[in-house]
């Protein structure tokens, strides 16, 4: 007390007003707006970087022919064995072709100079000199004429002179198309517009624009196979294990008491928290003609085998198993949330009226579980129709590809397959399809799960 | 609990349904320090031998030492990246007073639900392009992208909580919204960012199908790919040495979670995608 | 320092919360904002510290105008109901804050808060987390908090809400004592009248957005301006019945009761229908003008009984006074009103 008072009584310790804190250095920082900005800059860069830009990519290659074999940058012009074979089968300039396959020569100043170069008899280069500018389509010709020379040359000589002036375009690489088309028209002139745009195209080894990828998206029987093991295996695993299985376990453990319920919880949890490759691989342990089911059966009489992939029927089990394992504890903690929420009060009601077990589930919990099982089914069709690691992991959409579903055809198409081939166009146009479905699937929870609800304005307004 | 009700037959028939599970885990653990007999599952004899992985490196493969430094570097990074975005986004998103807010939640809200796994191709090209193919920066970026979008989410949950008093009080006492955010509010949300930084670490450390495809070979080489390409080549089938090379990737994972629990249960059970 | 709210307004989104309010506080006052919730007295309080923006008018601390500073610069010391400490500081960081931020010496701060935590008697909790207080602990040191770096005024936010009834009635005083040592100008946001009344130099009445009174509490409850203030005033509550101007009286809508007009107030015109509010402490055994009714119902206060007395026409009257022996339940009775205590109103709740 008496502390206080001396505040009141001597005069400056009175409280008067101190300065207000210096105005920060940087006073952007102190608005909602500037500090908004910085703050949420870098997840917007990523963002843009790893969603918005592949997103837009995804439909860009999906337009192209991009594989291994044409490369994802630009390509050259290459009068490759392949490129004069589609020459003459797609163009038929069968006789174009030919002709830029076989060796040519051409007296030029760049072949004299080698001729300097190799010590040749001047005589030689003098009477070459004299034909300037002239084109043999054949070895032959072109050796005759060097034959006929007044010095008359050796047969070796001949051979190293018309090497000299060899100018084949078998093989050539050029790095633009007016590069290739004056070499082509050093070797024939009197090339037409149409044999151009022909020698262009047949020649180019990059990739360039297509709609193929669709149509063939569309015609291919394949795709069809593929999508129909796509819903079943979205369908089947949800129906199954994500819902029913999780509400299942949800349910019992509802039952009994604490401790066990959470014991069981966490064993079903562990497929979830387990990395991929480990989760999968304690399958195949279980699976493998050496592994655990085998060996048990093995006492039954029934033969060992791979009870993963001996058979179609086989490898959609473990893969819906396998998948729904995971699946099945996202379920399971959400409904068991939703039952723990039901007011005691109904229950208790319940049992005094002589309502048996089932009938409890029926009447009061399936009830509350409405919304919960809509967010799960909901949720769940998006990430089972793009899980991809353990179907890679445990069949790799075999055997023969019965278990190929959607997300791993793309993986096979694209990113990873025996033949080497990748086929990064048509793997971008099969993805597409999934963004789509993935653009369209998020829009629609945003409408069901009411965002609205979320905005609350700021209270504090600068 | 219906008290008159029995419970056993319940306990009886989960327990029936979990045992394959349990077989798994269970076996997990024996046989990388047992030998069994031929077509037994018994075991016979105790062995350090499966884990000779750890001192010895095959051929042509690298060694596991040098994987387990990237998978965590890999873990580590991905996680760091992820808390200090999402703690820096979700703040604005539940906090100040921007345009467009209600837009960037939208957006939060779907990229969340969008899989991301979808992008996979033009990542990958993308990634050759700019030369970050086959580098654990590249995979590193990516992955921080995947898993921002729950971090936010998370994130913005977490300092909806947080008393806008506080921050009131803070501004009157005259500090700027920076230091608002950086010495009052962060403070008050500390543990949902270990929760979230322990999730992502985990994410991270369990990720296969990114590095398989973004960065598979050699010296980038993180576990789960490592593991993934031992079990692939057929000439050298040895269960036991997958197994425990499994243990030794998965241990963290178990002994993590079992000590966190707690933190964990909730943000698996609000939505991560699996 | 003197504060002046000049035709100040406040609208979210379409929703106008306040329209062209002036309010005036003089320097080292302390002004009760009183009025129910949603009146826009804590709207009020946020445009004054800058939480909110103004949508009208000006804001003038002394001479200087602050409507479109930053919190941040206009030293304005805030008591919030939850009261707002920053959990991860002990309370000596928590009094420190503001001044850290001003970069002040380290040996000053610490000279200054201990100064401040003498002021509020906190000075031996000083290590203490604030989960680790009681709430009127807590209160005196977000007290502390507020005045440590000398605030141009001290706001405080419904500051007793979350006490329970003792605890309220010594920080009641406390806080009083606080800002009379400081000498502070201090605005009291509140719904509560007795704290208003108690504790204030001048209460600002609200209601709906508008300030309806401003005036010492004294005269406040003598003269209210209209039947909002003197309901908000007073406990237990004035009662009001209908009655018309007849013959230069006031006669009880469908009663046999005649009152005749206060000396302050006008005569209003025969047929006028008004509206009389009677005080409990002014109907009773003493008086100039007569009320018969049947006892309704006695509440027992200890000191003092409160009873209601039901009017022939159906309205209830109080009237308070000390514990009486000879009056029970359903007694009829004849009471006597002073007149010249009695309010008189119009039918839309203005004053005559």
């Amino acid at each position: 007390m008496s502390a206080s008072r001396d505040i009141v009584e001597s005069g400056p310790a009175r409280i008067g007003t101190r300065a207000a804190p210096a105005r920060p250095r940087f006073a952007w920082l102190n608005s909602s707006k500037g500090l908004g900005l910085v703050l949420i800059m870098p997840a917007l860069l990523l963002v843009i970087a790893f969603f918005l830009a592949p997103v837009i990519l995804t439909g860009v290659f999906a337009f192209t022919n991009m594989s291994t074999a044409t490369g994802i940058t630009g390509g050259a012009y290459q009068i490759s064995p392949g490129a004069l074979r589609v020459l003459t089968d797609r163009y038929g300039m069968g006789e174009l072709a030919e002709r830029l396959g076989q060796p040519t020569y051409v007296v030029d100043e760049q072949g004299l100079a080698a001729l300097a170069e190799m010590e040749i008899d001047q005589d030689i280069i003098d009477g070459l000199k004299r034909r300037l500018g002239e084109t043999f389509s054949s070895r032959r010709d072109f050796e005759r004429v060097i034959r006929d020379l007044p010095t008359r040359p050796n047969t070796r000589t001949v051979k190293r002179i018309s090497d000299a002036f060899s100018r084949s375009l078998a093989n050539a690489r050029f790095a633009s198309a007016g590069a290739l088309m004056s070499a082509a028209e050093a070797i024939d002139p009197e090339l037409t517009d149409d044999e151009k745009a022909a020698l262009r195209e047949a020649t180019y080894t990059g990739w360039s624009w297509t709609t193929d990828n669709f149509r063939r998206l569309i015609t291919s029987p394949q795709t069809m196979r593929i999508l129909f093991n796509t819903i079943f295996f979205v369908a089947a695993t949800l129906l199954i294990f994500n819902t029913g299985f999780a509400m299942l376990l949800a349910i019992a453990t509802h039952y009994i008491p604490d401790r066990p319920a959470g014991i069981f919880r966490i064993i079903w949890f562990l497929p979830r928290i387990s990395p991929a490759v480990i989760y999968v691989l304690l399958w195949k342990w279980l699976a493998w003609d050496t592994g655990f089911l085998s060996a048990f059966l093995d006492n039954f009489g029934i033969r060992p085998r791979n009870w993963m992939l001996d058979s179609a029927f086989n490898a959609w089990v473990f893969v819906i198993l396998i998948n729904g394992f995971v699946g099945a504890s996202m379920g399971m903690l959400i409904f068991a949330s939703a039952i723990k929420a039901i007011p005691q009060s109904l229950f208790h009601a319940a049992s005094v009226d002589g309502a048996y077990r089932w009938q409890q589930i029926r009447h009061i919990i399936l009830p509350h579980l409405k919304w919960p099982i809509l967010f799960v089914t909901c949720y769940q069709t998006l990430s089972l129709l793009t899980s991809i690691e353990q179907t890679l992991l445990s069949t790799d959409g075999g055997p023969g590809g019965a278990t190929e579903i959607w997300s791993l055809a793309i993986y096979h198409t694209a990113l990873n397959n025996y033949a080497g081939n990748l086929q990064y166009g048509y793997g971008a146009a099969m993805a597409l399809v999934l963004v789509v479905i993935g653009i369209v699937l998020s829009l629609l929870y945003l409408r069901l799960f009411n965002y609205r609800a979320l905005i609350i304005k700021p209270r504090i307004e600068h | 609990m219906t008290g008159h009700l029995k419970t056993w037959p319940i306990i009886l028939a989960l327990s029936i349904l979990s045992a394959p599970l349990v077989l798994m885990y269970a076996y997990l653990f024996i046989d990388t320090v047992t030998n069994s007999p031929p077509g037994s599952f018994i075991p016979n004899e105790f062995t350090l031998e499966h884990w000779a992985f750890l001192w010895h490196t095959p051929p042509g493969r690298p060694s596991i030492w040098r994987v387990t430094f990237n998978s965590l570097l890999f873990a580590a990074s991905t996680s760091l990246l992820v808390i200090v975005v999402s703690s820096m986004a979700g703040y604005v998103l539940s906090r100040l007073n921007v345009p467009a807010r209600g837009f960037f939640l939208a957006g939060v809200m779907v990229l969340h639900a969008f899989p991301a796994i979808t992008l996979i191709v033009a990542i990958f090209l993308v990634l050759q392009m700019i030369g970050l193919y086959n580098t654990l920066i590249g995979v590193i970026l990516v992955k921080a992208a995947i898993d921002m979008p729950l971090g936010i989410w998370l994130m913005k949950g977490f300092y909806d909580t947080v008393p806008w008093e506080i921050e009131m009080a803070g501004i009157q006492d005259g500090a700027s919204r920076f230091t608002v955010w950086r010495k009052l509010v962060l403070p008050q949300v500390k543990p949902g960012i270990f929760a979230l930084w322990l999730f992502a670490f985990l994410l991270g450390w369990s990720e296969f199908i990114l590095p398989q495809v973004l960065a598979p070979s050699g010296d980038v080489q993180v576990l789960s790919v490592y593991l993934a390409s031992l079990i692939a080549d057929d000439n050298n089938f040895d269960m036991a040495l997958f197994k425990s090379v499994g243990l030794f990737y998965i241990a963290p994972v178990l002994i993590l979670f079992f000590v966190f629990q707690n933190y964990l249960m909730n943000i698996y059970g609000g939505g991560s995608k699996g | 320092m003197r504060i002046l709210l000049d035709k100040f307004s406040k609208s979210f989104g379409a929703v106008k919360v306040i329209e062209d309010m002036t309010l005036e506080i003089k320097d080292g006052e302390m002004l009760a904002l009183l009025g129910p919730s949603g009146c826009g007295k804590s709207t009020t309080l946020f445009a004054i510290c800058g939480i909110h923006k103004v949508t009208g008018g000006r804001i003038y601390f002394g001479d200087r105008d602050m409507t479109d500073l930053p919190s941040q610069e206009r030293n304005v010391g805030v008591v919030f109901q939850s009261y707002a400490l920053y959990p991860h500081m002990n309370v000596a960081e928590n009094i420190a804050f503001p001044l850290r931020i001003r970069n002040l010496p380290g040996a000053e701060i610490k000279r200054l808060v201990d100064e401040m935590a003498d002021l509020v008697h906190i000075g031996n909790l000083l290590d203490r987390r604030p989960a680790e207080l009681s709430g009127g602990q807590q209160q005196r040191v977000a007290l502390a908090r507020a005045l440590v770096r000398r605030p141009n005024v001290l706001l405080l936010d419904e500051p007793l809400a979350n006490l329970d009834a003792k605890l309220r009635l010594e920080m009641r005083s406390e806080i009083r004592r606080i800002q009379l040592e400081t000498g502070i100008t201090a605005i009291l946001v509140t719904h509560d009248q007795v704290e208003a009344m108690s504790m204030c130099d001048r209460i600002a009445i609200m209601n709906a957005g508008q300030i309806i009174q401003i005036a010492t509490p004294k005269e406040m409850y003598r003269n209210p301006r209209t039947t909002f203030v003197a309901g908000f005033l007073g406990n237990p509550p004035i009662a009001f019945v209908e009655a018309e101007a007849r013959d230069g009286m006031l006669a009880v809508k469908n009663a046999d009761i005649r009152l005749p007009v206060p000396p302050d107030a006008v005569t209003p015109p025969d047929g006028t229908p008004v509206i009389i509010g009677i005080r409990p402490e002014n109907l009773g055994p003493e008086g100039d003008a007569i009320i018969r009714g049947r006892v309704s119902f006695i509440e027992t206060q200890g000191r003092e009984n409160l009873y209601d007395i039901k009017l022939e026409n159906g309205s209830v009257l109080r009237s308070i006074q000390r514990v009486r022996d000879d009056i029970s339940l359903d007694d009829e009775v004849e009471w006597r009103v002073r007149s010249d205590r009695l309010f008189v109103f119009a039918e839309n709740g203005e004053r005559l």
